[in-house]
């Protein structure tokens, strides 16, 4: 006998991130899913993004590995709340490990919540975890081609960060055929260069980072 | 290695639909997967046989029907199918396209003993 189903496979996971979201609604959270390949520069980016947030807006993270605390520890140097998940072998975050992270941050808090991702350009783009939005980074060190051969994640974002912007002479990353790859995948995506050993672009992130925040508060019912 | 934990899903749905049925065995799962979803068929029904293991659902068929990408062009209004991620207008070489189609993963139907 043949029965109709007809339901998303990740509705388990969707109904868990709504219940993630209706959180950082009510904690007036701006939350961003922050994902790249490993060794791109996420946790680089969040130590730098601490120092320039620091009297302004206050940063909250939660960071998923395979295994070790070395990232949470890092940046938790800066005085930023990181909980970190060790995945096991999982090599993304869902919504439920990420509201297993949830008690143990004061979330009213925290203006800006950072989930960062697995490293891996694949898997993290499948699950929602209640986030505003996806953003990536993607370096030079990589490859211009990366959008066409991981299409969803670029599909995804909102932002692209173009990392380690200082070492483009050192190789044959063509910055153009990056951009066009990734818009031709995502036309709205918006890209910002930078470096995060050399500080370059970073005034750009934190603006975009502020302009979305101020974007999520005004549009929620004042406390 | 997402498509673990999407197997422990899919067994976790048809699991809850058979039983809802009295159902005592599971022998065929229909799964429609959009190609943007970037799953390997022949790991995930690998994947599955594993999860669905001393289950009602041990030994059942995954029929992984796959879904290409499709595109719908915001100024001439054509639709068409987009292959190699090349996310133009075939028709007027638009970029202002939107994605219609390749990010579904649902399961259609079941079919039980």
């Amino acid at each position: 006998m043949k029965i109709n189903v007809m339901q998303d496979v990740l509705q388990a996971n969707d109904r868990i991130a709504e219940e993630n979201k209706q959180l950082f609604k009510k904690n007036r959270n701006l939350v961003l899913n922050l994902m790249s390949s490993p060794g791109a520069g996420k946790t680089s980016l969040l130590e730098q993004t601490a120092g320039k947030l620091a009297g302004k807006l206050r940063l909250g993270v939660v960071v998923g590995d395979i295994e070790t605390t070395r990232d949470a520890d890092r940046i938790s140097k800066f005085n930023v709340p990181a909980i970190q998940l060790t995945t096991g072998t999982a090599c993304h975050l869902d919504a439920n490990m990420v509201a297993s992270a949830l008690p143990h941050l004061q979330l009213d808090k925290i203006d800006v919540l950072v989930v960062e991702n697995v490293g891996n350009l694949v898997c993290p783009a499948e699950f929602v975890v209640g986030e505003d939005y996806k953003i990536m980074i993607l370096s030079v060190t990589e490859g211009d081609e990366k959008p066409l051969k991981y299409p969803l994640m670029f599909k995804e974002s909102a932002l692209m960060l173009i990392n380690k912007i200082d070492l483009l002479e050192y190789t044959n990353f063509n910055l153009e055929e990056a951009k066009a790859n990734a818009r031709k995948i995502n036309p709205s995506i918006e890209i910002i260069e930078i470096s995060c050993t050399k500080g370059t672009g970073l005034d750009a992130w934190i603006n975009w980072l502020t302009a979305h925040h101020k974007k999520k508060m005004d549009a929620l019912p004042h406390a | 290695m997402h498509e673990m934990g999407i197997a422990q899903n899919i067994l976790d749905i048809a699991l809850s639909a058979a039983n809802q049925e009295g159902a005592i065995k599971i022998s065929r799962i229909n799964l429609v997967a959009g190609e943007l979803r970037g799953l390997v068929p022949m790991q995930l029904t690998f994947c599955f046989s594993i999860v669905a293991k001393d289950t009602i659902a041990s030994g059942a068929y995954l029929h992984v029907e796959e879904v290409p990408v499709s595109g719908h062009c915001n100024d001439c209004s054509a639709d068409f199918t987009i292959e190699e991620y090349n996310y133009l207008c075939p028709k007027c070489g638009s970029t202002r396209i939107q994605v219609t189609g390749g990010t579904e993963l649902r399961i259609k139907d079941i079919e039980i003993e």
